[in-house]
């Protein structure tokens, strides 16, 4: 029943929303852009919950509900399942999906480098501040996704906090942290 | 005959509440759909003594009024949908399909970018699908 | 339930009747009714009595055909069954005057045959007691059989009744029941079957006798209860034909006739399903009943009956749930379902107890409506003498008019405009009120202990209605202010609206003006729209006295408020009680959790986050409100913690009149307009500056409206902002305080003011690393440059620099040890000017990683220094933190302080690295038989051989960055020094005085040990070091005990006595082409005969003589000597001939080692001074290990 999107489209307004957020809005607020963009990750996450729970019964605990997540609902956007779930059995889980859809298309290049040249040679300065706005741009793409996330727990009556760590990409993992 | 359906939020606060008698009777309807959240609260927290089916969505018949009776659905997300029936008698499948209906209508109207979750639903095009759904159960319900 | 008569509400009795011998009626009655099922008697002294029996029959003699359609039930025949008509006489013969004289016989059958007819023609049974009446009575046979004869009994219903004793009189009642019962139930059973034949026969046309007959038939079962139900449950199901054709009574009393039978059969049924535990087929049952007869409302005029009837049944059957032993839902699995469509509520009583509250409101609703239609109170008293005389009649349900003509009375039937006026009269003498309420309470109660605080809120709401209704407005307001709680936090705005609109009429009613106010405005700032669109619904009185929520009702309702605060409203309001009293104004606090919060909103925010003293920043105030009409603001008055901050906005135009107000000094700004629109942000920003550090906060916001209100807000900032309640469900677009999104996410209401920069330097200065072992120390200097030092206060806190605690888990081997790795040994002070004690004593070292130590007053360029001792007993990482608090002015007490921290990495090392080893002497090889077994991996032990010297080398590298001097060395012997079992003396080494060893150099000292016992475990002592940092880079003066020791321990060692030693001897060096000889000795050491093989190696540097391989004997206790002569062929370091010897005995073997074995060639013959030379070069030489 469901309608489909073009998945290049999803991946460049999502790239373009990051990149307005980031770039024009809010320039040098990194923290503001953040926000906004995890605020509307959160507004998805709820109406893609409410979308994609109807005709499931309620989950009665909290682990299924991040099955629910990792399983269904990750098949949905990504037409993939979560690959991996971890927890500590007391309310946090990291969810690993080995291949985000959504970071595919940055650079792995970049981190591969750095990794053989540390072993080889002092970084270069340049290549270090390369780095960091490689890895400020991944997380910036990561607040969408963690926003969804959080939103779609929280509609279904779990309160978390959300959080992403891209640094081997193109696997990204996930780690919710349920409030007590 | 439908006489009420309503969307309670997760926090028991009414979201939508749509009317479908002559009468000018919002006051007495908004106490029904209040008071049914009593028992949607009784059955989803002691599901032992509510019975098997402790997570499906449609609660069944939450509890007869004077003249009417009360049916509740809670979806996963906690929120509630109530309808209030003058039919003495509604059968099961009306009242689940009627209730299938009305989630898939409700998801419709949410999932509207310019809804902002949690709140009210003023969507016209919602109201306007429950009017036809309402009217569909009717028509089954006296055939 | 109460009004029903004691017989419908118990089950049946059965009733026997006792005729004669009264004396023993009360014995036998008072058995009777404890036995259970209990019996009820009539008892009948005389037998000229017996015509009760009879005489009541002559009127219901004429039977059912005659009577039928006068109604449905008779009202007394319950009672009658109960109470007159017997199932059974037992006739009580006293013996003596059976068995007397003739004359009494003839009485005896008289009575009989009287008795006999009297109860023939109702089948009442009979049964004949013959009372002993004297404890010899000897009853004849005949008599008995005379007896019987006459009474046309059977024997077995004759019984003879002995009173000898109380257990007789016993024996004989309990026979008597025995009886009773029997022929009790024979004679119901006729009844039923009876009558049942008559339903059965299908010639009764008539539907009310089939329901008579139902409900007679029930009657007559006392025990029979499923039977019962079935009879009822019949007779109720005829009754719903009989609905439909109603040509014997009016309309309206047909109704109400067959109400009040179905009443009584639904009574019936609820009872005995309950008391069959069967609570689910009660509802059910019940849920039916009212449903069938819930629609039949009949005739409006008499509207009321109905709902009073409804309300009736609830109340009834409430109480029958209530009081039913069975409880209810433990075995309900599911509510709610097709299988089981019963809820929860229907379960509890409370849910009955509403509803028929409910309907009793419905019967008052209806009663006033009729009384309203008929114009009652007119012709009430025409009316009043005529109703007067009507009665309920004979049946069930209805009513007559008495009639008196003369003597005669006669009773007429009514008709329904009469019945109607009979009833709203009646109707009126009811106070529904006090039932409605306690019936709403008593639900109220039980729906709360039930937790369902909805419902409970729901009845409570209906019970402040009818307090409201009645103008009991304290209690309705007390009730109502409860109700708008949960409705305010659940977010449900008509149901609030409706309770706000009761209880802001209450406090106009009670004149309590300042809470009309609150409530009015809460009300006119609720998001109450009208729902269609048009400002008046057309039931707008449903909503009560708040009118139904729409905008314009929320604009009147504000400005009525604001009316009434008007200067000059006064008296105009001529009928309200609510009135300004002179001078009087009205204050209302707004906090974060007051429902007012939608009324006026406070959000005040600073522009930065800290900022220093004197310097200025933007604070924001945001104002909101969501009331309908626009509201003038006069005044407004910010409030900080720091009270000189404080200031006011005026508004200029309102500037005169408020000026009366004005308080002197303080900061006034003015703004062109406070007029404050409908959720519309009133932004204000201002600059403000504190000289006072420390926290700023902005307390409140205190608005001023016209002369008589004061609203006070407390101030909420951004950052911790809460949605407004109601609001935030609303459709509308979110606005946020300040237009700079940051400032809206997190804005605060407090700001930092900082510290003043501290005008003291604090200095720590520590050269390079602290050795373990050493005491360290870390100077510390505090200079002013600027400030005074006040009531000072040194911290001084240690922590490691990686994270991890100063304590380290060690093995539980060393517990003598001091678990700490590094500790704070003392801080104290130097005064800069006089170095008295008193300071001294001041210092506080409080645990092994922070002190505190007071500084001391001082004045602008003085300064202070003290010193930090610190001792690392393992080599760790540490950062000594030190903060200095000070108050730079001496005259303020002032709270603020001034600290200027201070931090130093320290790093702790291994000054020495010690280490030692066991050497054998220079080609003298003892030969032991722990060498010969299989090395023990785990336990291995340095084995020395007794008496023999061993050569010990300690070496002591210098592992840090700064020259060390060593003062000395020396090895400690453990344990009794008495007893000599090893001596161990030192015996070379380079030594000069105090060597002095640069980083990384090693220093070798050489002891030699000769054990003296032979010993598994062997303790040789420790190695005493100690060592001082070279003068050159120490910092202070030459401290006599900066000489640090360090001890260590040596491993335990094995001692045993060598078997064999194989010492050889050979010259250090030898000349080319000149033979040399080499002597191989080998010692037996033990005291039997050891066998000996002994080889050497070809070479091709030498050539010599003696055999290659060979074995000998040695003799204990003696030494075989080999001698070899070797010719060198080469000259330079070189190898002689491989030479090894084995014991065959412990076949183990000694080979040279390499450098045992190698000696210098000379090319010719050196020129070398003889004296001694050959020990310095033995010495010199590479040792080998062992």
């Amino acid at each position: 029943m469901g309608r489909e999107v073009s998945e290049s489209c999803i991946d460049a307004l999502i790239t373009e929303m990051v990149s307005s957020y980031c770039n024009r809005f809010y320039v040098n607020k990194p923290e503001v852009s953040a926000r906004r963009i995890e605020a509307i990750g959160y507004q998805v996450g709820i109406q893609l919950s409410e979308r994609y729970t109807v005709e499931r019964p309620r989950f009665s605990e909290h682990l299924e509900a991040i099955k629910f997540i990792c399983k269904e609902f990750w098949s949905e956007l990504f037409k993939k399942q979560i690959d991996n779930l971890k927890t500590n059995h007391k309310g946090t889980f990291v969810l690993q999906d080995n291949r985000f859809q959504w970071l595919t298309h940055m650079s792995i290049n970049a981190s591969a480098e750095t990794t053989d040249s540390s072993q080889q040679e002092p970084h270069s300065p340049n290549s270090t501040t390369l780095d960091a706005n490689l890895l400020q741009a991944t997380s910036m793409h990561l607040y969408f996704p963690c926003g969804i996330i959080r939103g779609a727990l929280s509609n279904l009556g779990i309160p978390c906090a959300v959080s992403a760590d891209a640094s081997n990409l193109p696997a990204c993992s996930f780690v919710i942290r349920i409030k007590a | 005959m439908i006489v009420c359906v309503a969307v309670i939020g997760q926090q028991n606060n009414p979201l939508f509440l749509q009317s479908f008698t002559q009468e000018d009777d919002d006051l007495k309807l908004h106490h029904i759909v209040h008071c049914s959240l009593d028992v949607i609260d009784e059955r989803v927290n002691n599901p032992k003594r509510s019975g098997i089916a402790v997570n499906e969505a449609f609660l069944g018949l939450l509890y007869p009024t004077e003249s009417y009776k009360v049916y509740g659905y809670l979806t996963n997300t906690k929120v509630k949908f109530i309808l209030i029936t003058a039919d003495p008698e509604v059968r099961d499948a009306d009242a689940r399909n009627f209730f299938r209906k009305f989630h898939v209508a409700y998801v419709d109207a949410v999932s509207n970018p310019f809804h902002v979750p949690g709140k009210k639903i003023t969507s016209t095009s919602f109201s306007r699908k429950l009017r036809s759904i309402v009217d569909n159960l009717g028509s089954i319900t006296t055939v | 339930m109460e009004h029903y008569p004691e017989e419908l509400r118990t089950p049946p009795v059965m009733l026997v009747s006792l005729v004669g011998c009264p004396d023993l009626h009360p014995a036998v009655t008072s058995f009777l009714h404890s036995e259970n099922p209990p019996m009820n008697t009539l008892a009948l002294p005389e037998f000229s009595k017996i015509s009760v029996l009879s005489g009541k029959k002559q009127k219901d003699g004429n039977d059912i055909g005659a009577t039928s359609t006068g109604g449905i039930l008779k009202r007394d025949w319950i009672s009658k069954h109960r109470t007159k008509v017997p199932s059974v006489v037992a006739v009580f013969f006293a013996m003596d005057r059976v068995a007397g004289n003739p004359a009494q016989w003839q009485q005896v059958c008289t009575d009989l045959d009287n008795l006999k007819i009297a109860i023939h023609s109702r089948n009442i049974k009979l049964i004949v007691v013959l009372v002993q009446t004297s404890t010899t009575d000897d009853i004849s046979e005949d008599l008995m059989t005379l007896l019987k004869k006459r009474a046309e009994i059977d024997g077995k219903f004759f019984v003879v009744f002995g009173q000898k004793d109380e257990s007789d009189i016993r024996k004989s009642c309990n026979r008597l029941c025995g009886v009773f019962s029997e022929l009790s139930n024979m004679y119901y059973r006729e009844q039923v079957r009876r009558i049942k034949g008559r339903i059965e026969k299908k010639n009764i046309s008539c539907f009310e006798l089939n329901i008579r007959y139902c409900f007679k038939a029930r009657t007559f079962f006392a025990i029979y209860w499923l039977e019962a139900l079935k009879l009822y449950q019949d007779g109720y199901h005829t009754l719903h034909e009989v609905i439909k054709d109603s040509k014997r009574l009016p309309p309206i009393q047909h109704l109400v006739e067959i109400k009040a039978v179905a009443e009584q059969f639904n009574f019936k049924v609820s009872t005995l399903l309950l008391h069959g535990g069967k609570v689910a087929e009660a509802i059910v049952w019940f849920r039916k009943h009212v449903t069938t007869y819930g629609q039949l409302v009949g005739a409006s005029e008499v509207g009321f009956l109905h709902w009073e009837w409804m309300s009736r049944q609830y109340l009834v059957f409430a109480e029958l749930l209530e009081t039913s032993s069975a409880s209810a839902p433990g075995s309900v699995s599911c509510f709610g379902t097709p299988d089981n469509p019963l809820t929860e509520w229907e379960f509890q009583p409370a849910y009955y107890y509403q509803l028929s509250a409910s309907y009793l409101r419905e019967r008052k609703n209806g009663l006033s409506k009729s009384l309203l239609a008929s114009g009652f109170s007119d012709v009430a008293d025409a009316m009043d003498d005529s109703l007067d005389s009507v009665i309920p009649s004979v049946y069930v349900g209805q009513f007559v008019r008495l009639l008196e003509q003369g003597t005669v009375i006669s009773m007429l039937p009514l008709n329904d405009a009469e019945y109607g006026c009979y009833a709203l009269s009646e109707g009126k003498k009811v106070q529904d009120m006090f039932e409605i309420t306690a019936l709403f309470r008593r639900s109220v109660e039980s729906f709360s202990s039930l937790k369902a605080s909805r419902m409970s809120s729901y009845c409570s709401s209906r019970v402040a209605k009818e307090y409201f209704a009645s103008r009991e407005f304290v209690n309705s307001k007390q009730l109502f202010i409860g109700v708008a709680d949960l409705y305010r936090q659940e977010g449900w705005v008509t149901l609030l609206w409706e309770s706000l609109g009761y209880i802001r009429e209450c406090s106009r009613e009670l004149g309590l003006l300042r809470e009309f106010i609150e409530f009015s405005l809460e009300m006119a700032s609720l998001p109450a729209f009208s729902f269609t669109g048009m400002d008046i619904p057309k039931n707008s009185l449903e909503y009560g006295p708040g009118g139904a929520p729409s905008l314009s009702r929320r604009q009147i309702i504000q400005e009525e408020a604001f009316m009434l605060l008007k200067e000059n409203s006064g008296p105009g309001d001529g009928h309200s009680i609510l009135n300004l009293a002179e001078g009087q104004s009205i204050y209302l606090e707004i906090d974060p959790v007051s429902p007012l919060r939608t009324a006026l909103l406070a959000s005040i925010f600073f522009h930065e986050q800290s900022i220093k003293p004197g310097s200025s920043t933007s604070i924001t105030l945001a104002l909101l409100s969501q009331l309908p009409c626009p509201l003038e603001i006069d005044r407004l008055e910010v409030q900080f913690n720091q009270p000189e901050c404080n200031f006011t906005i005026s508004n200029a135009q309102k500037k005169l009149s408020a000026l009366t107000l004005e308080q002197q000094g303080s900061r006034e700004e003015i703004a062109p307009t406070l007029t404050l629109e409908t959720n519309t942000w009133m932004r204000l920003t201002y600059n403000i500056k504190s000289e006072q550090s420390g926290k700023l906060e902005c307390l409140s916001v205190t608005s001023k409206l016209g002369p008589h209100l004061t609203i006070c807000c407390r101030a909420e900032c951004p950052a911790s902002m809460e949605g407004l309640p109601l609001w935030k469900f609303e459709d509308l677009v979110e606005t946020f305080p300040s237009k700079d999104p940051e400032l809206s996410f997190s804005g605060q209401k407090i700001i930092q003011i900082q510290e003043p920069e501290p005008q003291i330097e604090v200095s720590l200065n520590a050269s390079g690393p602290a050795l373990v072992g050493e005491i360290f120390t870390v100077p510390i200097l505090i200079k002013s440059i600027g400030h005074e030092v006040n009531c000072g206060e040194l911290k001084i806190n240690i922590v490691d620099a990686r994270g991890g605690g100063l304590m380290s888990l060690r093995e539980i081997e060393e517990p003598s040890h001091n678990s700490l790795d590094v500790e704070l040994l003392s801080v104290s002070g130097i005064s800069d000017e006089d170095d008295s004690p008193r300071d001294v004593e001041n210092i506080k070292k409080i645990t092994h990683s922070f002190g505190v130590v007071p500084v001391p007053s001082l004045e602008g360029w003085q300064s202070w220094s003290g010193k930090l001792t610190i001792k690392w007993h393992r080599p760790k990482q540490v950062m000594v933190y030190v903060s200095l608090r000070y108050s730079p002015n001496r005259m303020v007490t002032a709270p603020h302080k001034v600290s200027v921290h201070k931090s130093l990495q320290i790093e702790g090392k291994i000054p020495l690295v010690i280490d030692h080893s066991f050497m054998l002497p220079f080609r003298r090889d003892p030969l032991m038989i722990s060498m010969t077994k299989p090395e023990d991996e785990s336990g291995q032990m340095v084995s020395l051989s007794l008496n023999e010297t061993t050569i010990l080398i300690i070496s002591a590298r210098n592992s840090c960055e700064v020259p060390l001097r060593l003062v000395s060395v020396c090895i400690e012997l453990g344990g009794d020094a008495s007893v000599s079992i090893c001596s161990v003396h030192r015996i070379g080494g380079n030594f000069p005085e105090h060597p002095l060893l640069v980083p990384g150099e090693e220093f070798k000292a050489i002891f030699s040990v000769i054990p003296h016992v032979e010993s598994q475990k062997l303790g040789v002592g420790s190695i005493h070091l100690k060592w001082e940092r070279d003068s050159n880079s120490l910092m202070f003066g030459k401290d006599t005990d900066s000489c640090v020791s360090i001890e260590q321990k040596l491993p335990d060692i094995q001692v045993e006595l060598p078997s064999l030693i194989v010492t050889l001897d050979c010259p250090p060096h030898a000349v080319l082409g000149e033979p040399f000889t080499v002597f191989v000795k080998v010692q037996n050491l033990t005291s039997i005969l050891q066998e000996v093989k002994y080889s050497v190696g070809d070479s091709q540097i030498f050539v010599f003589s003696g055999s290659h391989n060979n074995a000998t004997f040695i003799l204990p206790k003696s030494e075989h000597v080999v001698a070899y002569k070797l010719v060198p062929l080469n000259s330079g370091h070189q190898q002689i001939p491989r030479f090894t010897v084995t014991s065959i005995r412990y076949s183990a073997g000694y080979h040279s080692s390499v450098s045992a074995s190698t000696i210098f060639i000379f090319p010719s013959e050196p020129h070398l001074n003889h004296d001694g030379s050959s020990t310095g070069l033995e010495l010199s030489a590479p040792l080998s290990s062992t």
